[in-house]
């Protein structure tokens, strides 16, 4: 029959909406973990941020101490792509691809070496593609980051920073907004004078919960009566590497929170579309049931009438 | 005699742990046990793996084993980081100790004067100080 074919279709669009649907229904339930890790972060992140930036300036020109050092240029730029394991979550993962490659170009037309660090399996494969420098790899977790990974991720970085072999880090992510909007972020990590914690705005406390954080106590103003122990430069020497690592870490709960309201937002839009195609392939296949039906009874009539 | 009490909060990479008025803090920074009472001067400091003590008011004392962290005092509260933090009554002997077996094997296995070493080190040090609280009996 001529339907067979229609027929096939119809069944095979309605076990993709099965799948689609059933891949939204998972994004939301991770959705809603990965929201509620990163509010449980966000007042330490925010502190620990308040604390580096009061202390780097009651230490005033930053010493010389690799991890503080600012380089006289910058030759070499690290940028980290924070990505998911997996696709199917819209323009996730290309954005942040994107936006990475921008950056790396602009680095690299103004003379410097750019080498890349990515998370997430998407960010490896497509930085491997295109044969970019990539120094480090970090895949299998994006879908629940620890913190042990976001101390793994850090250390190399830091640690490549202390060396000399990069005099700047720049991290890339999808910062989540909400279940439908994520934004590519941009953040500065080090050298720590050009960290994104300078821009002045604070911009930790619109999460939930930490509207109440002792207020006077992120503002520099009273920082000559504040009494350190030891000295702001030995506090910096192990707060640096801990808000290097706290950032990285939010970066990462924050892009796991993002790929999953992507994919639930591009998993919505694949069902809608797959309940649309039903109804135009049902339409089609009711169409022609009928035109054959028709046919046959004319068939039926001309055979009867020539009959008589 | 009752004491002026103040704001505490505990925070963790996981979340608020601990968040009530006290009438003391006691804890060790990088330079030496410390005690904070209400209206403090402002302090930023460095935290050094002990044990963290809370007495809230009627006297009752809440003791936490505490990782590495900061202690910043302002406008007579206190914010306690911690990257990690255990009720006392809650730590386990023979986790701690194969986790530091764990943390004493990176040290050796790191390479001298790397960022994996320093971290290793820190993590031994802050187990080592967990068992010792553990074995103080409870």
């Amino acid at each position: 029959m001529a339907d067979k074919g229609v027929q096939g279709r119809i069944s095979s669009v309605k076990n993709i909406e099965k799948i689609t649907r059933a891949m939204e229904m998972v994004a939301a339930a991770r959705l809603r973990r990965a929201e509620q890790r990163i509010s449980h972060l966000r007042p330490y992140a925010g502190a620990i941020r308040r604390m580096t930036r009061q202390a780097s300036e009651a230490a005033g020109n930053l010493p010389s101490v690799p991890v503080l050092a600012e380089r006289e240029s910058v030759r070499t730029a690290a940028i980290l792509l924070v990505t998911g394991d997996r696709g199917l979550a819209g323009a996730f993962n290309s954005q942040i691809i994107r936006a990475g490659l921008r950056a790396g170009g602009e680095l690299e037309a103004e003379g410097k070496t750019v080498v890349y660090y990515a998370s997430g399996r998407r960010g490896v494969s497509s930085l491997t593609f295109r044969k970019k420098d990539l120094k480090g790899e970090y895949t299998g977790f994006t879908d629940r980051p620890a913190y042990a990974d976001a101390r793994t991720i850090a250390s190399d970085l830091t640690q490549a920073f202390v060396d000399g072999e990069v005099d700047r880090v720049d991290v890339f992510y999808n910062g989540y907004v909400s279940a439908l909007t994520q934004e590519v972020t941009r953040e500065t990590l080090l050298p720590l004078q050009e960290a994104s914690i300078f821009e002045g705005d604070d911009d930790e406390n619109h999460g939930e919960g930490d509207g109440d954080q002792p207020a006077g106590a992120s503002d520099s103003g009273h920082s000559a009566l504040v009494e350190y122990e030891p000295d702001p430069e030995e506090i910096l020497q192990r707060l640096v590497p801990e808000y290097v690592q706290i950032s990285i870490y939010r970066a990462l709960l924050e892009s796991t929170a993002s790929e999953h309201g992507a994919r639930m937002t591009a998993m919505r839009n694949a069902s809608e579309n797959a309940g649309d195609l039903i109804k135009d392939l049902t339409l089609q296949f009711n169409r022609e049931r009928q035109a054959a039906i028709t046919q046959e009874i004319m068939e039926v009539v001309a055979g009867a009438e020539s009959l008589v | 005699m009752a004491r002026t009490p103040f704001r505490v909060e505990v925070l963790t990479p996981e979340g608020l742990l601990f968040d009530d008025e006290v009438e003391m803090l006691s804890t060790r920074t990088a330079v030496g046990s410390i005690g904070v009472l209400a209206n403090h001067a402002p302090l930023l400091a460095l935290l050094e793996p002990t044990e963290l003590r809370l007495y809230t008011a009627g006297s009752e004392v809440k003791a936490f084993a505490q990782g590495e962290g900061y202690l910043q005092v302002a406008d007579s509260r206190a914010l306690v980081l911690v990257d990690e933090v255990f009720e006392k009554d809650e730590l386990d002997s023979s986790e701690l100790q194969s986790r530091l077996d764990r943390a004493s094997e990176r040290v050796e296995r790191a390479e001298d004067d790397s960022e994996e070493k320093r971290q290793a080190e820190r993590e031994r040090r802050r187990y080592e100080a967990f068992l010792k609280l553990a074995g103080r009996g409870r």
